[in-house]
């Protein structure tokens, strides 16, 4: 099996990539070579991927699983080690496609940029972590690695440094995502206190062996700090505020991290760490609401965004919600499907959107429209990605969006409910921003009339996801295979082969495509024709609510009051340690200390200054003689004290 | 790998560290030095234990505490660092020699 024994190269490869393309060459220009030593890189852990996936979905592959030891501290060791199952390798598979078109895209996108190299070398480095964190089979190294994709994520979105935006944005991901960071550490913590190792494998045995080797309480209080950390990452309630904001970074950069490397990162590591939230269902409750709230939440802020970017961030945060959800209400294959083709049709949106920007220069749908004459190959892409997202049937959105909704409708129909009208919106944000962009009027003829299509290295990786987004549903779905390869434990394995859609009503399915339906024709209805008005009446007569939506139901000023109410706190407690301590036990004891020390002077001035006078004039000349010996270079010392110690060091040895 | 293996790779960093402490112009450089020295000395904790007592833990112990220690030192170092700067307006040792007699 060497396809396996060489699989830590999908992580190192890359990792190696983006240091030869920081350090080696001094050409920064765009013709440059050195990006196709990252893209060849992703390439060939591309088909690598590809081959293990093969394996897993033809070849029967069974998980692998190897470790080195790491390093020990007393009895206790740390291995390094792989971890590679069914999840893994679709995981695999999205983010190196992903990566791989996302940085042929860039070769035109990012054309003529002063920093042409570093963005490749940071795109790589920024793969290469995710690739570590998916492939890993420790814990610890999954953070480690999750870290890594923190600061990369830092370094790409605040690529344009120079500008205040994305230096803001870049600054305001990094300490977002570093709060979740801390629940997933103190999760750490406490499965290693209780269980004496961080293992996933050794981890997952010992839940499967039973509540006396993972008390559910250990895996509740794991499992909700995990919770944290995945919603930092993620992007779910409350600590999603960074990734709208994210969009000041490079487009492509905004399809990397929404589709593969970044948020996926956090429904992985509540996959990857099911077990505990099997074996305790107050975790299990508290991903599947986390999700459903983030799902309906971010859904609707989606409606009322002008960003192109924004509409298709918040649509993000709306799907890893919904991913969320499926994982927590037990519909593990759900979730990961919908991971699966969402990488595809997102990644092929931020790219089409990217593809628009490029063409006319502005990221707001007010000042766009009647585009698809212009640019007939991102429209028609763009399209097949919103049908794909907004779950038009046989695309494939459709598939995984029921797969979710009909394993939530067997845990609570409320759920469900919530679930459906989150569908209906997404139809309904998605046409408005086709709508808004392609179709109606021209409205700003400044910025339209020089738009034209993207060169081909820009469209060739749009039309290769549109037809995944097309046909990855029904590939997948069709005899099960998905989720013959990707399942937890033995009993979602028989549940899926059973046939699906049993202990559900028929007209389950109908819901959704009503939901879409209704969605398409509320857009088509307010937003597909030249005049606007009807939509801006709409805005008019809802004005508490849309300002609500766009202010982002307040949880940016939440957090910003967090911080200044830490910091009037902090002013507070300076002013009590002025104005009380201070004054009381530091100048009181002052002005005692002075009336001492005025009664001492006297005596000082009288009887010992003379004394200290005599030594005093001595020693003034010995050390103004002595000075002039020094020279006030610290380096100086330093040196007389390394030579003083080693002299020392030779009497000691030759004694 | 024997033990001499661990200590000729200290002391080489040791050497290095030192020399950079020592020559180095700007007192970001020396801070580098000084960082280098501590992890000598760490390796050195860290081989001993491997070779004289590979049972214990407590040279690893130590080296960790050192790392926690010279991450302390460096904050003050960085904070001093800034605090010269404001003050003097450069970072290089020749032209700080407030002390000079």
């Amino acid at each position: 099996m060497t396809l396996f024994e060489n699989v830590h190269w999908i992580a190192l490869l890359p990792l190696i990539a983006s240091f030869v393309i920081l350090f080696l060459g001094r050409d920064d220009s765009d013709k440059s070579l050195l990006p196709y030593v990252g893209i060849t890189a992703m390439g060939v852990c591309l088909i690598h991927s590809l081959l293990i996936l093969k394996g897993f979905l033809f070849g029967g592959f069974k998980p692998y699983y190897r470790t080195l030891p790491w390093f020990s501290f007393g009895d206790f060791e740390m291995s390094l080690g792989v971890l590679i199952d069914g999840t893994a390798s679709f995981m695999l598979v999205v983010v190196t496609l992903v990566s791989f078109l996302v940085q042929v895209y860039s070769l035109a996108y990012m054309h003529g940029d002063p920093r042409f190299k570093r963005y490749y070398a940071y795109l790589s480095f920024f793969s290469a972590s995710m690739l570590g964190l998916v492939i890993t089979s420790n814990l610890f190294v999954f953070f480690a690695c999750w870290e890594l994709v923190g600061v990369s994520s830092y370094l790409l979105i605040g690529f344009w440094f120079e500008k205040d935006g994305p230096a803001y944005a870049s600054k305001k991901a990094f300490i977002t995502t570093k709060l979740g960071d801390l629940g997933f550490y103190l999760g750490l913590m406490v499965l290693f206190a209780c269980a004496g190792t961080l293992d996933l494998n050794m981890l997952a045995a010992r839940a499967q062996m039973g509540p006396e080797y993972l008390p559910q309480q250990t895996a509740a209080l794991a499992g909700i700090l995990f919770l944290v950390g995945a919603a930092g990452k993620s992007a779910q309630v409350p600590l999603f505020i960074w990734l709208p904001d994210a969009m000041e970074g490079p487009t492509p950069v905004s399809a990397l991290i929404h589709a593969a490397t970044m948020v996926a990162a956090g429904v992985y590591l509540v996959a990857r760490t099911y077990f505990l939230y099997a074996a305790s269902p107050l975790a299990m409750d508290a991903v599947a609401w986390t999700g459903l709230a983030t799902a309906v939440l971010a859904a609707g802020m989606a409606v009322v965004a002008y960003d192109i970017k924004r509409v298709l961030a918040f649509s993000t945060v709306s799907q890893l919600g919904y991913m969320m959800l499926a994982l927590g209400a037990g519909g593990y294959t759900a979730g990961l499907f919908h991971l699966t083709t969402h990488a595809f049709f997102k990644a092929l949106l931020f790219l089409a959107a990217g593809s628009v920007i490029h063409a006319v220069h502005t990221n707001d749908m007010r000042q766009m429209g009647a585009l698809s004459k212009q640019m007939p190959s991102t429209f028609i892409t763009m399209t097949i990605a919103a049908l794909a997202i907004s779950g038009f049937p046989f695309f494939a959105g459709w598939y995984s969006k029921e797969a979710i909704l009909h394993a939530v409708w067997l845990r609570s129909p409320l759920m469900w409910t919530i679930g459906v009208l989150t569908a209906a919106l997404t139809s309904f944000y998605m046409f408005r921003l086709i709508f808004l962009t392609f179709l109606g009027s021209s409205r700003d003829a400044h910025c339209c009339e020089h738009a034209h299509e993207s060169p081909a290295v820009m469209t060739g990786p749009l039309w290769l996801l549109a037809v995944l987004s097309v046909s990855s549903g029904w590939l997948l779905e069709h005899n099960g295979l998905f989720a013959s390869v990707v399942h937890f434990g033995a009993e979602a394995a028989a549940h899926h082969s059973e046939g699906g859609l049993h202990a559900a009503p028929a007209w389950l399915p109908w819901a959704a495509l009503a939901a879409f339906v209704s969605g398409l024709a509320a857009a088509w209805r307010l937003y597909a024709r030249e005049d606007l008005s009807l939509a801006a009446g709409i805005k008019e007569r809802l004005t508490p609510l849309f300002a609500m939506l766009e202010n982002r139901y307040g949880f940016d000023r939440f957090f910003l009051m967090l911080v200044s109410a830490s910091d009037r706190l902090a002013s507070a407690l300076a002013w009590f340690d002025d104005q009380v301590l201070d004054a009381l036990f530091i100048d009181g004891w002052a002005v005692i200390t002075r009336a001492v020390s005025e009664l001492q002077g006297l005596f000082d001035d009288l009887f010992v200054d003379g004394a200290v006078d005599g030594v005093g004039i001595v020693t003034r000349n010995a050390g103004w003689g002595l000075s002039r010996l020094v020279r006030g270079q610290v380096q100086e010392y330093m040196l007389y004290a390394a030579l003083a110690v080693s002299l020392f060091a030779t009497f000691l040895m030759t004694r | 790998m024997t033990l001499s293996h661990y200590l000729a790779v200290s002391t080489a960093l040791f050497l290095i560290g030192l020399f950079g402490a020592l020559t180095r112009r700007n007192i970001l450089g020396i801070l580098m030095g000084i960082e280098l020295m501590f992890n000598a000395a760490n390796i050195n904790l860290a081989a001993f234990n491997r070779f004289l007592h590979p049972s214990g833990f407590v040279g690893s112990a130590v080296a960790v505490f050192i790392i926690a220690v010279a991450a302390a030192e460096i904050v003050v170092g960085l904070a001093l660092v800034v605090a010269i700067y404001r003050a003097q307006g450069t970072l290089y040792t020749e032209d700080i020699h407030l002390l000079k007699g």
